[in-house]
């Protein structure tokens, strides 16, 4: 019966076909617009890879075993990360014509624009298991834990979601959250173990793995991913804490300021 | 008329709805700005667009909407199709709204195609009935050849007969028309005057503004008349053109 009911909502309702179609829409926008076109998606995590493995193998010799592989999984994550939310700060600015004419729902444009990071994000997802299966030297090789990896994901979606919404609604009142975010972006990104080993990691900044939601999320994700092993549950927990708490203040935020975006943008 | 016509259902259900604007010199957008002028709070202007108003639109009428510039059209317009939250009060909306002005909601990064598939699926339909109208869009606004072409590179009345087409054709359940007989040339006005006067205006709620009191009369079996954002009169559309003509004189 519960089953019946659903089957005909999802026929009547067209709200996963928008989703997707103004997701789809939303990619070819960011990827067909330049020259390199989709293949930038995939180089530019590679050339990323390059910089950041002279700099902190080759000088630095910090000696991390499958350093590649290790880089790779943490920037995927990271750059998912700020492409979903340096990237919506003025969604609601942009997309101004979806809801200026319509009774849309607001919430739909975040989903459906971070819909399109995941097309982005599960391509470079595929790259990294072939690179780590089947080039890096030092690989363990797949696994079942590397399943873990599912709601590891979820959790990153949902804390994007949270601060885009937070921000984007910021936005409509202080147009330099932009400059500001920067810099938290970066902070994020220096205070994340993308380049540093765990343990002097943990050890120069303790807490900080449970402190920087994408620290604990990059951990999780090697450890499924890299390692073998389950995920740290204490961690996980610590993080979907985090993403539900963001992304309850951004729909409150959506609420209370969005609603206004279009007389006030 | 038959009895059902009684106990048609209420599409739009305002009550005690108000807007006021908050107008301010100098806007304080940035962080920066609002930390240095803390103790300098920008002079804030308030406008009263809409002065608590109650209305009820039942679905399927078309109902007219006059008065003379800046008497809180466009403002009500905005409130009722849910695009602007109320102050005070509430909005009921059944079903998806569509507002139409010169522009519909059209991105101009998008071609013709896309936003066809965008405004459309906004509007509520499937993929695949648009693709069963998807034609009829592109004859009706006489783009033919233009159907992956961004609408930016467009000339305005292009854009405009777009727009057009795809509300006439796609449509949401209730309609916000403001003055819409402006678009397009003369051959393209007659055409958007014929669908008016085919079937299509039936069976669907529309909310027109129109400063032609031939259209309101035509069409409207309901007229509102405001002035300075309260709502004077509602009810016969004779009576209020009646109001309207003697409020510019």
């Amino acid at each position: 019966m519960l089953l019946q009911d659903s089957v005909t909502w999802f026929k009547k309702n067209n709200k996963l076909e928008r989703l997707w179609l103004l997701a789809k829409i939303e990619f070819k926008l960011r990827y067909y617009e330049n020259r390199l076109g989709l293949f930038w998606a995939l180089l530019k995590p590679i050339l990323d890879i390059c910089i950041y493995y002279l700099v902190f193998q080759i000088i630095l010799k910090q000696d991390i075993p499958a350093f590649a592989s290790y880089l790779f999984i943490g920037l995927i994550f990271y750059n998912f990360f700020i492409e979903s939310t340096s990237g919506t700060i003025s969604l609601l600015h942009t997309k101004k014509y979806l809801y200026e004419y319509s009774n849309m729902n607001k919430l739909e444009i975040y989903i459906s624009t971070l819909m399109s990071n995941v097309i982005g994000f599960s391509f470079n997802l595929i790259m990294f298991m072939l690179f780590y299966n089947l080039i890096e030297p030092e690989s363990m090789g797949l696994s079942f834990y590397n399943f873990w990896i599912i709601p590891v994901f979820v959790n990153i979606f949902i804390l994007a979601l949270g601060v885009s919404l937070i921000l984007s609604n910021i936005f409509i009142y202080a147009k330099d959250i932009t400059q500001i975010w920067q810099v938290i972006a970066t902070l994020l990104l220096f205070t994340s173990p993308i380049f540093y080993k765990l343990t002097s990691f943990k050890q120069a900044l303790p807490t900080f793995d449970h402190l920087n939601p994408i620290a604990g999320i990059i951990i999780n994700a090697r450890r499924v991913m890299m390692q073998g092993v389950s995920p740290d549950f204490s961690l996980m927990l610590f993080d979907y804490g985090y993403a539900c708490s963001f992304l309850i203040i951004g729909l409150i935020l959506l609420n209370k300021i969005g609603s206004k975006a279009a007389e006030k943008l | 008329m038959e009895k059902t016509d009684v106990q048609k259902s209420i599409a739009i259900e305002a009550k005690n709805i108000s807007k006021t604007f908050k107008i301010s010199e100098n806007s304080h957008n940035t962080v920066k700005h609002r930390l240095f002028n803390i103790f300098n709070p920008p002079k804030t202007k308030y406008v009263p667009a809409i002065k608590n108003m109650s209305l009820e639109i039942l679905q399927g009428e078309c109902i007219g909407l006059l008065g003379r510039n800046g008497s809180g059209k466009s403002t009500l317009i905005k409130l009722l199709a849910g695009v602007y939250p109320t102050d005070s009060g509430y909005v009921k909306i059944k079903g998806t709204t569509m507002l139409m002005n010169l522009g519909v909601g059209m991105s101009h990064e998008l071609t013709a195609r896309e936003n066809i598939y965008v405004s459309g699926s906004v509007l509520g339909l499937k993929i695949k009935e648009i693709d069963a109208i998807f034609h009829q869009i592109i004859d009706f606004a006489e783009l033919d050849g233009f159907i992956d072409s961004k609408i930016k590179f467009f000339s305005s009345g292009m854009v405009a007969r777009l727009g057009f087409s795809i509300a006439v054709n796609a449509g949401a359940d209730i309609m916000f028309l403001d003055e819409i007989f402006a678009v397009g040339d003369v051959k393209f006005q007659e055409k958007a005057v014929k669908v008016f006067e085919s079937s299509w205006i039936k069976g669907r709620t529309v909310i027109l503004v129109s400063h032609s009191m031939d259209v309101i009369k035509q069409y409207c079996n309901r007229a509102v008349f405001m002035k300075n954002g309260e709502m004077k009169y509602v009810g016969d559309t004779e009576k209020a053109i009646e109001m309207y003509m003697e409020d510019n004189h």
